[in-house]
């Protein structure tokens, strides 16, 4: 299930965020989001994703969270908190 | 005539997150020029300059010690060319001499009512080597509303946000910093500018978020508070340097739209981290400006101050080094003393050692400078909470209803790091 949801997350996060010529198999889900070794988003990329987050799953973030680091740590951090935020 | 005006290139600091704000300087300095002068601006952090533009005279405006080298540089080309050469700016005052050897004239001060003499001059021939105004301050209602009309304003977008625009409504500064040059370049009296003429400069910039870069609003309570008054109404969302720490001041600092501070930081104290709550519960940020290597600065200090900084969550921090501008406190004492190691300008970035820190190696500090970034945003990134800041200011925009989204057409535009000198 998550496995779905981590390879829908990383089609949207490149359409979302512009990431020419990336493809989803080349994008590790447990890269980290922010820094050279990671994915090297910026704050805007981090606006655009919660953007995402409200458009296709319907989950508002309104205030920038306490949590919001470890949500915002990798794909499947943020794959993680939308199956947690789906349940309740 | 055809007057370029360039700004020159420099180095940011390693750590500071890449963008480019629309400078100020040479904005308000092009609205000293008479309307018919036709005015070619380049800012050279964004775009390539073409020494062969046909200028008739240029301008060189230097803000900063790390863009001097440049402006030098510029300066040569366009005289090889036989293009006369003006140099100006903050940078230029605190380097005058060395300026006035690669130029054809300096002008030191405030340029309000000054060019069309110095234009006149230029046009007969005879521009003089030196134009000294450093203590003689035009009044301050004689400046007017920058011409930011010679900016290419889609240069300063990232990813279809527009940057800030920049906006001074006072000069001078009535405090003495130990590392700023400001009472040497603007005086030690504050000059508020007229609150009308203040208004109506907002009036003509097409931005809803600003950078006021006064050096502090906090110098005249009763201008400060009629200010914040009258911009309530503008519905504009800014940053700036400090606000007078004070119920009412503060909050009609926050109803006027103050988004984040920024706050000068040395060391561990009270009086920071009462002032850090204080912006906090009026819903202002505040990224701090950390200034590492004073004499009394010893290895555990530095590890303490950057402890304290995430323990009174401190929004942002940006870094720096203690660098000896010259006309400051800090060059008269460590020059003084032959401390000094580096008199090369394109090293003054702020992010290196250029002095003999007083409790450690000079590799030492560079060290903890570089832990410095790395603890401060090792739980929560930089650019998480450059977005927390970034939400902080959409937030108060919905409510307001003054919000605007991003530029679609422009969301690809992305600025890269600046080439190295």
């Amino acid at each position: 299930m998550i496995e779905d949801l981590i390879l829908k997350l990383k089609k949207e996060i490149i359409d979302q965020l512009q990431l020419e010529g990336m493809t989803p198999e080349e994008v590790d889900p447990e890269a980290p989001l922010f820094g050279e070794e990671g994915l090297g988003l910026d704050s805007i990329d981090v606006l655009e994703l919660v953007v995402l987050l409200d458009k296709n799953y319907g989950i508002k973030i309104r205030a920038a969270p306490k949590e919001g680091p470890k949500i915002f740590y990798s794909i499947k951090t943020i794959a993680e908190y939308i199956l947690d935020q789906q349940k309740k | 005539m055809k007057f370029t005006l360039i700004y020159p290139k420099w180095k940011k600091l390693k750590g500071q997150t890449e963008f480019h704000l629309p400078p100020h300087g040479p904005v308000v300095f092009a609205a000293t020029l008479p309307g018919d002068v036709e005015i070619t601006f380049v800012d050279e952090n964004l775009e390539t300059i073409d020494f062969d533009d046909q200028a008739d005279f240029v301008g060189i405006s230097m803000m900063l010690t790390s863009q001097v080298k440049r402006g030098w540089e510029i300066a040569e080309e366009y005289r090889k060319r036989g293009v006369p050469v003006i140099c100006g700016g903050i940078a230029t005052m605190l380097h005058a001499e060395e300026t006035s050897l690669h130029a054809d004239a300096v002008f030191l001060g405030e340029a309000e009512g000054r060019m069309e003499q110095i234009l006149d001059d230029f046009r007969n021939n005879r521009l003089r080597k030196i134009y000294d105004y450093l203590t003689d301050f035009p009044p301050i209602a004689s400046v007017g509303t920058a011409r930011r009309d010679i900016l290419k304003r889609q240069l300063y977008n990232y990813k279809g946000i527009q940057m800030v625009d920049l906006f001074h409504a006072s000069r001078g500064c009535r405090f003495d910093c130990y590392p700023c040059c400001m009472s040497f370049v603007g005086g030690r009296e504050f000059r508020p500018r007229p609150i009308e003429k203040v208004l109506e400069e907002l009036a003509t910039i097409d931005n809803n978020r600003l950078y006021i870069v006064d050096n502090s609003l906090s110098q005249d309570r009763a201008w400060e508070k009629q200010l914040f008054r009258e911009m309530i109404p503008l519905k504009k969302k800014w940053c700036c340097h400090p606000i007078e720490d004070d119920d009412e001041v503060l909050d009609l600092a926050a109803q006027a739209g103050a988004w984040f501070v920024y706050q000068a930081i040395f060391e561990v104290s009270d009086f920071i981290r009462d002032r850090v709550k204080r912006y906090h519960e009026f819903g202002i940020g505040v990224e701090g400006t950390i200034l590492l290597g004073l004499d009394r600065h010893a290895e555990d200090d530095i590890h303490r101050l950057i402890d304290f900084l995430v323990e009174i969550e401190l929004d942002l921090a940006e870094f720096t080094v203690l660098t000896p501008f010259p006309h400051t406190r800090a060059f008269d004492d460590l020059h003084g003393e032959g401390r000094i190691l580096s008199y090369d300008w394109n090293d003054y970035t702020c992010d290196q050692v250029i002095f003999q820190p007083k409790q450690m190696s000079p590799e030492r500090l560079q060290d903890l400078y570089e832990e410095a970034w790395e603890i401060f945003y090792r739980e929560k990134p930089q650019p998480y909470r450059m977005f927390e800041l970034f939400k902080r200011v959409i937030d108060k925009e919905m409510a307001d209803g003054s919000f605007h989204g991003q530029q679609r057409p422009q969301t690809n535009r992305k600025f890269g790091r600046v080439k190295q000198l």
